[in-house]
This record gives structure tokens, C-alpha cells and sequence, in this order.
């Protein structure tokens, strides 16, 4: 299997957990090797318990593990916490007054003194790591000059030094040994978390407004979209809440930009009203739900698969939509692209449905292998605008895809009608019954039509087997491994990630579950949502749901663990 | 009476209803700023008053109850290019919106805002509006309405609005100046329009308001903005009628950054600045 070498680093909020990470991913990159970060935080801005976990190969990396090689506790009274996920031959490092293996004294405080600062601890510590890791140091001073100014530089590699000073003259040799990355050449990736990804997916996508209230863990979408999108031309306005937010954007897709807004589960509860007019109006919106603990504020912080449902039938009335789960930061890139596409091209509301796992999950891609795909607009201009013998253009005009071609408002000798009550073909208010059956059959079988676009389901395993596994969204990659595990063990397991939630892929999934002697879905939910969907959707059996809703996200180990219990 | 705006939409008004004088001051105003149909967009909520931009042939976005001026919002902020007129209800802009009133003043993006206050819910059939005074007694309140009223001119005014004006339904010659003055002023910009309800509202008719309004003098400062608060916040003795207040300050549109420039439905995404926003992400620098 190569390298697999775990780091946890935890601390309170403001001791600079995310610093070591960012650190050592970047040191680790330049070593040539490859990382997954999963951050679990507090919602809080002093104190409390953060922890990151960076898990570093010579692979790809794709999924975290619970049990650490290596643990920098720069709260050492969070170490009975963490301290026994230390695993066989690791080693522990806190600033304690004594110990004894696996957990070392290291002075971080003093070392920060003496580089000149004490809140550099974290640096120092990084310098440990590093030095145990064998990884060189240069790469740090890059970040430092490129992160800081002034003396702040000089002092930041002076604890990062001395903290290597420290492992190289106290890590035993053995432990040392064990841990040293061995030399190898490295490409030039990029560091890309999920939330980043989505959001510079939307923007290759032609995304040209965003609008947004922050909520955890859906911000970080929109800190990307706001800070990045002037070089594209794209206009970012902070909304006075979910509902503004959703609306303005309707707004602005009404006059012809893609647009999208990013909020999670309560947020999103605020926007169902403005889904439902994007339904009536035909407007397309990509909205992120980024999902957390529910009901209510929940757990802010933490991950949950629990909207599922909710953004499935969000919205009052009946109207097509397309809901994308996107499973990596990769997957998020790719179908933030996607989503704005098919949103214009159908008329749809599209949600991308994320959590806070994947939102925060960092990873290493290779440039080159995102793909960059090319425009297609599908509003009508000018000449190609249908009019009618009086030249009149009809917004909702009936065709046989009940897609209707979209002109904006602005261009000279037509103009725009919409509206949230039923209509016309012209867009006027009616309440002509026979017109409202035609409607009613227009955005349906434009429904139709865009479930004959199916993105399919991805399976990974032998073709017919035990047993299938079946996730949606941020499950992915774990799901994977953990069938990679089973599969080591002899065990015929199959694994199915579903991309598309709806249109539900009923005829895939129910190509594949008949050739399994068992199917389980596997949820971050208490109550098997997806399971109850694809009963539903295709009548096939589902043999049960291994769920988990403390918050927190499956890892491949204990996932393999529970499936065994199961089979 | 609507002349090269009309349309055959059936707007379902009561007679006599003071939303006819508003439509006539609407197309009369739209007529003198000299721009064309396709360069004119009438947002609205839901209400009686929100029906009004059905009866007017320009583009139209009649969106949700309480949620006009986010959308008009969204659609200036995406063309700039375009006249943004929001023509809606009481209930719908400070009751359903009055979040986004607030934030829309604030937000000063150039948005002509009509609103047409009758005091009441119409289209709901007769329930108070936030402008209704304490004490009416609607469908709802049989023993009378508790919460006192919400005064938009002294809202708007606190909130540093550009164009604070009322008007008045049955004078349309007179309210029509009102909104081409506030569509032509660059920044959000109020009319409040004085609207008898025939039906719902029999203490604020066509007699009592011909006997409280009263037009501001040729020689009221509308650079006071504390005089402006004053004859805002009037309504037992008399009702001012005209510009309160005017006064110019930059627009959303000017000071964001990204605004300026092409409709944001026509700007392209080049490849490179897409590959140059992924490049900036090396986890190497240099
Ligand atoms: C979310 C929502 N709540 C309530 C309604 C019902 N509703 C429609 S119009 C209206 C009030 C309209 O009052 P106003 O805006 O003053 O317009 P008017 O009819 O008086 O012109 C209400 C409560 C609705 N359409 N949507
Ligand atoms: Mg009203």
C-alpha cells in the first residue's frame, strides 16, 4: 500500500491548528507526496477543540483515519482525547511538564520565546514534525515570505528550526526512521478544498452573480466567489438574509446571468419559498446546500447527510429540479460547471448538495486533470428569438421538451414577461383552468426531458457479488476504500456513488442492486434517507442503512467494521 | 388612457379604485423619460397594487409577496442598462419586504420605488396594512388595530434614502412628476402614493384625503433633511404632498466594483483566467 502516515494536530480555536496544516501539506506537496485533510472544528473563535487530520501517501489520498501515527497537541489538555487514537509505534508531542512514550515533552512555548514570539508554538511544533517526517524545511520559508511581512518572517523559521533542532536531538532514532518520507520527485499540484473547488467550478461554468447570507459551513463558497470572481466579471453582493439572497439572484438570471447562492440546511429553509418561484418563473439558480447537523442551528460545525429529503421535495407546488451530490473536490469542481449549464439549458433550479465534510476537506489535484469545460449559452438573442405573426415573444412558450427559449429582458422589439402566479404563454397572470393544465404539463415534461440527462451513478467492483454499497455525495471516497478494504479480505463487494440524486437514476440503480446478494446504503443520517428514496423510486430492496449522526464523518476503517458486522 | 403601453390585460380593480390613477401616472411618466419598452422593467410583489405591471407593455417581473425590490435588485445589478421601476402594495413592500425596504434604502441601488398605500390588504380582502392607523378595525382585528403605524417617508429618511416623495392617486398629472423626477434620480428613490381602497378603507377616502393633502411650496428646501423628517412624520393635521427630500450620493452600481461594464449575461469566461485562478492554488509558491 506505499506510505500511509496519519498527523493529527488539535488545539483550541486561535492556537494555529490550521497554520501546522497548511504547513505541512505544502512541505509534504513539495516532497512529492500526496495529502487528504479533514478538519473538525469548533463553532467558536477562542478556545474549544479543533483538530485536523492530514493523512499523507505516495498515492492519491482520498479519505481520513481515526488512528494517528503522529499527534502535535498544542493544548495539552485536550490530550486524554486524542492520546489514545495514537496508534502501535507512534508517537505524541505537547507541551507537558513530563512523559513518557508515546507522548514527548517538547517545550513549544519556550522555542516560540526564543524565535522571538510566543504564539509561534504551533510553528516550532511544525519544525517537529517535519524533522520526523524528513521533509525539507525550505518550502515553509516560501510560505512564511509569501504569508507575512518583516521581522515575522525571520521569526517564523526561527521556531520552525528549532523545533526540528528539538525532534532531531530528543525524537529517538527509531522513531524517526519510521516515519522519514523517502526522497521523491514531485509535480506541481494545487491545494483545493471542497468548498473552493465548487465555487471555481462555478465560476469556469460562466457563473456572473452570487448572492449570500453566511452560514457554516456554506461561507467558504462564498468567500471564493467573492474574492475571486472580479478577475471573471462576477458581481457578489452579502444579502440581508437566505431570502433576498435567493431572489436577487432569480433576478439577475431573469436579465440573463448565471447565478448562484450558497447557504446550508437553515438557510436554505429560508430560500424554499424563492426555489418555488424559480420553479414557476423558469428561471435558472444553482443554489449550494451545504448540509450540517439539524434541526434547527443543529451542530455548525460539524457534518450530517440529513437534507436529504428535505431538498428533494423543498418547495411548494410541483416543478422540475436537479439536485447534484458531488462526492470530491474534484467531483465539486466538475459538477459546479455542470450545474450551471444544465440550470440554463433546462430552466431549472439545480442544487448541489454538499456538507460540511466535503466544504472542508483539502486535497491535492494535479492541475492538469480538472477539465476546464468549453461554454454553451442557451439564451436566444436578437434574430434567433421566436416571435409570434404579431412579433410578440412568448417567455413560456409551449414545445414538445417543454423547454421554452429564453430571450432576456433588454433586447429591442420584445419585451420579458414573468410571473409567480400561473400564465400564459406570454408570461401574464391567469387563472384560466385549461391554461393551467397545459403549464402544469410544460415544466413537467420539461422534468422529462431533463431526466433522459441523466448523470449516472459511478461503481467501482466485480460485477455481481455479496454485497453493494450505496452512497450519495461526500461518502464517496470512503465508501471506496472501505470496499477496497473488503475486497483485500476476499469479500466481492461493490460500491455505487451516486452524482445525481434526481432526477433519481432509478433505472441504474435498479440494473444493480437485483445482481447483489445485499444492498446497504451508507448515510452520515439516524434515519436511511437515501434507502427510503430508492425504495421508492425504483422498488427495489434495500437490506438496511449504515448510518452515523454524531456529527462527525465516516472514516474507511471503521466504515469496513461496521459493513463486516452487517454481512 | 395607457396610449402605446396598453395592454388587454384585465387588472380586476374596484371601481373607483385609486390603483387607475396610479397606472395613469405610471405610463405618463414612463412616456416622459423617452426610454423604450424593452429598456423599461415594472417589478411587483402580490397584491391588488402588484397586479399594476400587467397592464403596462414593458418587460415584467411579478414575483413573489414581499419580494420585489431583492428581485429588481438582482436585475439592475445584472444591467445597469436598464430602467428599474418596483410598483407595488403597502402590505407587500413595508409588511412581507420590510426587510428588504430597509436594505434596499441602505443598498441605494437606482431603483424607482412606487408604493401604493391604501392602508389595508387588499387582494387578502381587507386585513390592516403597517401604514394602517391604530385603532381601524379590520377583518382580522374586530376590536381594533393595537401596533401603531410604520411611517415610511421618516423610515426612509433615517435610513439616508436619496428621493423621499409622496403622492397622491387621484392626482395623477401631479404623481406622474413625482416618479419620472425619482426614476430619473441616480439612487434609490421613494414615492409613497396616497391610495383611497373604495372597498376596505372607508376613513382614508377620495373626501377625507381631498381635505388633508396639501403640496409643498415651491420653495421648500429639499436639502433639509430634518425638516424633511417633520413633514414626514405629519398626518393629523395635514399631509404633505411632493419631494421631501432629494439629495445625490454615489449608487450601488457605481461603487461596486464589478457592476460597471457589460450586462453580466454578456461577459465571457476565458479559459486561462479560470486556469489562472486554479494556478494561484500551488502548493508551492513560486
Ligand atoms: C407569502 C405570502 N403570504 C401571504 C400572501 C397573501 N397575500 C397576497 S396579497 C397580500 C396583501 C396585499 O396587500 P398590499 O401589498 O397592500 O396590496 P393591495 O392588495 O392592498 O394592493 C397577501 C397577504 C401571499 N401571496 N404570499
Ligand atoms: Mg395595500
Amino acid at each position: 500500500m506505499g506510505i500511509d502516515v496519519n498527523i493529527r494536530v488539535t488545539g483550541g480555536a486561535g492556537q494555529g491548528v490550521h497554520t501546522v496544516s497548511n504547513l505541512i501539506m505544502r512541505m509534504v506537496a513539495g516532497a512529492g507526496y500526496r495529502f487528504h485533510v479533514t478538519q473538525d472544528y469548533v463553532s467558536r473563535i477562542r478556545g474549544g477543540r479543533n483538530s485536523q487530520g492530514i493523512r499523507i501517501g505516495s498515492e492519491p489520498v482520498r479519505a481520513g483515519r481515526e488512528e494517528a501515527d503522529v499527534l502535535l497537541a498544542l493544548n495539552p489538555d485536550l490530550l486524554p482525547d486524542y492520546l489514545p487514537a495514537v496508534g502501535e509505534g507512534g508517537f505524541a508531542l505537547a507541551d507537558v511538564p513530563s512523559a513518557d512514550p508515546p507522548l514527548f515533552r517538547a517545550p513549544l512555548k519556550e522555542m516560540a520565546v526564543q524565535a522571538g514570539s510566543p504564539i509561534l508554538a504551533n510553528v516550532a511544533g511544525t519544525g517537529a514534525i517535519a524533522c520526523a517526517l524528513g521533509i525539507p524545511l525550505e518550502i515553509a520559508d516560501a510560505v512564511f515570505a509569501s504569508d507575512f511581512k518583516g521581522d515575522f518572517v525571520e521569526k517564523n523559521r526561527a521556531a520552525l528550526r528549532l523545533g526540528a533542532d528539538w525532534a532531531k536531538e530528543n525524537l529517538p532514532e527509531k522513531i524517526r526512521e519510521r516515519f522519514r518520507l523517502p526522497a521523491r520527485s514531485h509535480s506541481r499540484p494545487i491545494i483545493l478544498s471542497g468548498n473552493e473547488a465548487l465555487a471555481l467550478g462555478a465560476i469556469a461554468g460562466g457563473c456572473k452573480f452570487a448572492a449570500g447570507y453566511p452560514m457554516t459551513p456554506g461561507t467558504g463558497i462564498l468567500s471564493v466567489l467573492a474574492n475571486e470572481g472580479p478577475s471573471v466579471g462576477l458581481v457578489f453582493e452579502q444579502a440581508e438574509d437566505e431570502i433576498a439572497a435567493l431572489t436577487m439572484a432569480i433576478g439577475a438570471s431573469y436579465t440573463g446571468a448565471r447565478t448562484i447562492v450558497a447557504t446550508s440546511g437553515g438557510g436554505f429553509a429560508l430560500m424554499v419559498e424563492a426555489l418555488s418561484l424559480a420553479g414557476m418563473m423558469e428561471t435558472p439558480v444553482v443554489i449550494v446546500v451545504a448540509m450540517r447537523p439539524g434541526p434547527a442551528t443543529g451542530m455548525p460545525t460539524r457534518t450530517e447527510q440529513g437534507d436529504l429529503e428535505f431538498v428533494l421535495s423543498a418547495g411548494h407546488g410541483e416543478f422540475p429540479r436537479l439536485v447534484l451530490a458531488p462526492g470530491s473536490p474534484e467531483e465539486a469542481f466538475d459538477l459546479a460547471q455542470r450545474a450551471m449549464d444544465l440550470a440554463e439549458e433546462f430552466q431549472v433550479p439545480v442544487i448541489l448538495l454538499t456538507d460540511q465534510y466535503l466544504a472542508d476537506t483539502v486535497v491535492d489535484i494535479d492541475p492538469e486533470n480538472l477539465v476546464v469545460r468549453p461554454l454553451r449559452r442557451h439564451i436566444v438573442r436578437g434574430d434567433s428569438i421566436p416571435r409570434t405573426r404579431q412579433g410578440k415573444y412568448l417567455r413560456h412558450a409551449y414545445t414538445e421538451s417543454g423547454i421554452s427559449p429564453m430571450a432576456v429582458p433588454g433586447e429591442p422589439g420584445i419585451t420579458v414577461v414573468v410571473d409567480s402566479d400561473e400564465h400564459t404563454e406570454d408570461g401574464h397572470l391567469s387563472e384560466d383552468h385549461a391554461t393551467r393544465i397545459r403549464m402544469v404539463e410544460k415544466r413537467l415534461r420539461k422534468g422529462v426531458t431533463l431526466a433522459g440527462k441523466t448523470i449516472p451513478p459511478l461503481f467501482t467492483g466485480p460485477p455481481n457479488g455479496d454485497l453493494v454499497l450505496i452512497g450519495f455525495g461526500s461518502t464517496k471516497e470512503v465508501i471506496e476504500e472501505t470496499r477496497r478494504i473488503l475486497a483485500r479480505e476476499g469479500r466481492n463487494v461493490a460500491a455505487v456513488h451516486l452524482r445525481q440524486v434526481w432526477p433519481f437514476p432509478a433505472e441504474e440503480i435498479a440494473g444493480i442492486v437485483p445482481r447483489f446478494g445485499a444492498a446497504l446504503t451508507v448515510e452520515n443520517n439516524a434515519r436511511g434517507q437515501l434507502a427510503r428514496v430508492i425504495r421508492s423510486e425504483c422498488g427495489v430492496r434495500i437490506d438496511g442503512t449504515v448510518s452515523r449522526y454524531d456529527g462527525l464523518p465516516f472514516t474507511p476503517a471503521a466504515l469496513a467494521r461496521d459493513v463486516r458486522r452487517r454481512i | 388612457m395607457t396610449g402605446r403601453y396598453e395592454t388587454d390585460f384585465e387588472n380586476a380593480w374596484c371601481p373607483g379604485c385609486g390603483n387607475f390613477g396610479i397606472l395613469n401616472a405610471v405610463t405618463m411618466a414612463l412616456e416622459a423619460t423617452g426610454r423604450e419598452k424593452h429598456e423599461i422593467v415594472l417589478v411587483s410583489g402580490i397584491g391588488q397594487a402588484a397586479k399594476l405591471p400587467h397592464s403596462v407593455d414593458v418587460n415584467v417581473f411579478n414575483g413573489l409577496h414581499g419580494r420585489a425590490l431583492p428581485a429588481a435588485a438582482g436585475i439592475k445589478m445584472a444591467n445597469p442598462g436598464l430602467t428599474v421601476i418596483v410598483t407595488s402594495g403597502d402590505g407587500d413592500i413595508y409588511g412581507e419586504g420590510g426587510n428588504h425596504f430597509l436594505h434596499n434604502i441602505r443598498r441605494n441601488v437606482d431603483i424607482a420605488l412606487f408604493v401604493h398605500d391604501n392602508q389595508v390588504y387588499g387582494l387578502t380582502k381587507g386585513q390592516p396594512s403597517p401604514t394602517a392607523s391604530a385603532g381601524w378595525t379590520g377583518s382580522l382585528q374586530r376590536s381594533g388595530v393595537i401596533s401603531g403605524p410604520f411611517p415610511p417617508l421618516a423610515v426612509a429618511l433615517a435610513l439616508g434614502c436619496g428621493f423621499v416623495a409622496r403622492g397622491y392617486a387621484a392626482d395623477p398629472a401631479f404623481t406622474s412628476d413625482l416618479m419620472l423626477q425619482a426614476i430619473r434620480f441616480p439612487g434609490f428613490a421613494l414615492v409613497d402614493i396616497l391610495q383611497p381602497c373604495v372597498t376596505f378603507n372607508k376613513k382614508n377616502t377620495y373626501q377625507w384625503y381631498g381635505k388633508m393633502v396639501q403640496k409643498l411650496p415651491p420653495d421648500h428646501d429639499v436639502t433639509d433633511r430634518e425638516k424633511a423628517m417633520t413633514l414626514a412624520l405629519e398626518w393629523e393635521e395635514r399631509i404633505p404632498l411632493g419631494v421631501l427630500y432629494r439629495r445625490e450620493k454615489p449608487t450601488f452600481e457605481q461603487l461596486h466594483p464589478q457592476v460597471p461594464g457589460l450586462p453580466l449575461g454578456e461577459r465571457e469566461t476565458p479559459e486561462e483566467a479560470v486556469r489562472a485562478l486554479l494556478l494561484r492554488r500551488r502548493a508551492v509558491p513560486g
